[in-house]
């Protein structure tokens, strides 16, 4: 089965196209640019190039969240326009989860951390082990000094992925010394990645219809108070 | 630190204009005052300098106003009605701050805790029925 996959919940934006767990293409870029004037022309660039054309494709995949407020809205909002149109199913991964996979197939801790601003971080726990995939913690949006806190009986390395990894790694790594930083061509959401984590779902029919698709808007704990507050 | 006193609305946004040349890309603006201090008419002024047009209104219930029709954009907020995270989250506000384009935010008293430490703050006081006090403040003013 062919799958477009498309990621523009963060400051990258992809799409990719695969077969059967094959990659047939990417266009990935990473250049600040409003996703809602790039992304369509990247897919229909990567159809042409890929020599595929969009109906046949059999499914799509997005990433659901969390992620920049804009981003996921343009990733969602396209992934639904063409599947509703095709009629063909969906599958949305969490965007943490999504970079987990860049580990498939190590023996490791990872901790996807998305930047959330003032301080605060998106983030979860995977385990990897060859293939198999273990959730450790649930998808939430904390303090970087609760991130900290989670982590401090960790005996093993924590590989550190994502767009908040620099800024987690140079904040904690005094007092936790099992953190370790994804070199910087793993550190960001690819729609390859996106494709592989959606990949078993297809296969076992976890699918949704383009309707059912949601973004995973997570609350931010900090307090009407620290909004208000005067950083000087 | 620059100091204006402006006698009209229409030497307001002649200021806001002339100060318009001094801005960059991913400049952060934070008015601060009160309502009906002239927040508004800064932002046509700065519009105007910035060669944006002039058909500029309070976002109060939109919360931004997109101006992209120049080389520098300008991105106009308004916080009024902000009061959380999660609420200024939803207004796609850190989205904006990639975007290097210049933000003016009316009403940033109610955001301060996620402002910038670059912020440029722009403060204007009233003296009276047609005078303003205007007060920039930032790293390069
Ligand atoms: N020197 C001045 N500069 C700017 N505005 C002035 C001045 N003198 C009087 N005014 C009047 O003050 C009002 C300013 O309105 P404006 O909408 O720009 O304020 P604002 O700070 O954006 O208000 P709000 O908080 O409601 O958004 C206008 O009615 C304007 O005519
Ligand atoms: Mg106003």
């Amino acid at each position: 089965m062919k799958l477009l996959s498309i990621d523009t919940s963060s400051q990258s934006a992809s799409c990719a196209i695969s077969e059967d767990g094959k990659l047939l293409g990417e266009f990935f870029t990473n250049v600040n640019l409003t996703h809602s004037q790039t992304i369509l022309p990247m897919v229909h660039d990567l159809l042409e190039h890929t020599r595929t054309t969009l109906s046949q494709m059999d499914g799509f995949a997005v990433t659901t969240g969390p992620g920049s407020f804009t981003g996921l809205r343009i990733g969602l909002s396209a992934v639904k326009g063409m599947a509703h149109a095709l009629g063909k199913p969906c599958v949305g991964v969490s965007t943490l989860e999504t970079m987990a996979y860049h580990f498939q197939g190590q023996r490791c801790l990872v901790a996807p951390v998305l930047d959330a601003r003032c301080a605060q971080v998106y983030t979860a726990l995977f385990r990897w082990e060859g293939n198999t995939i273990t959730r450790l913690a649930e998808d939430q949006a904390i303090p970087i000094q609760q991130l900290g806190e989670s982590l401090k009986n960790v005996k093993e390395t924590v590989f550190l992925v994502g767009d908040g990894a620099d800024l987690c790694y140079n904040s904690l790594n005094e007092q936790l010394p099992c953190l370790a930083l994804a070199p910087s061509f793993l550190r960001y959401t690819r729609a390859s990645v996106l494709a592989a984590a959606a990949q078993t779902a297809f296969s076992l029919g976890n699918t949704v219809s383009a309707q059912d698709l949601i973004p995973a808007y997570l609350r931010l704990p900090q307090a009407q108070r620290e909004l208000l507050a005067k950083q000087k | 630190m620059i100091e204006f006193t402006s006698h009209s609305t229409e030497e307001t946004e002649q200021f806001a204009q002339r100060f318009a040349a001094q801005l960059k890309p991913g400049d952060i603006i934070a008015c601060v005052g009160g309502m009906g201090m002239g927040k508004t008419a800064f932002a046509r002024g700065l519009a105007q300098g910035l060669g944006l047009g002039d058909d500029v209104s309070s976002p109060t219930f939109a919360l931004v106003h997109e101006y992209t029709q120049g080389s520098l954009p300008l991105y106009h907020f308004d916080m009024y009605r902000v009061n959380s995270f999660d609420e200024l989250y939803s207004t796609g506000f850190f989205d904006y701050l990639e975007l290097g384009g210049v933000l003016l935010i009316e009403w940033s008293e109610n955001i301060s805790g996620a402002l910038p430490p670059n912020t440029i703050t722009l403060t204007i006081q009233r003296v009276d029925n047609h005078t303003r006090h205007i007060t920039i403040e930032g790293e390069r003013f």
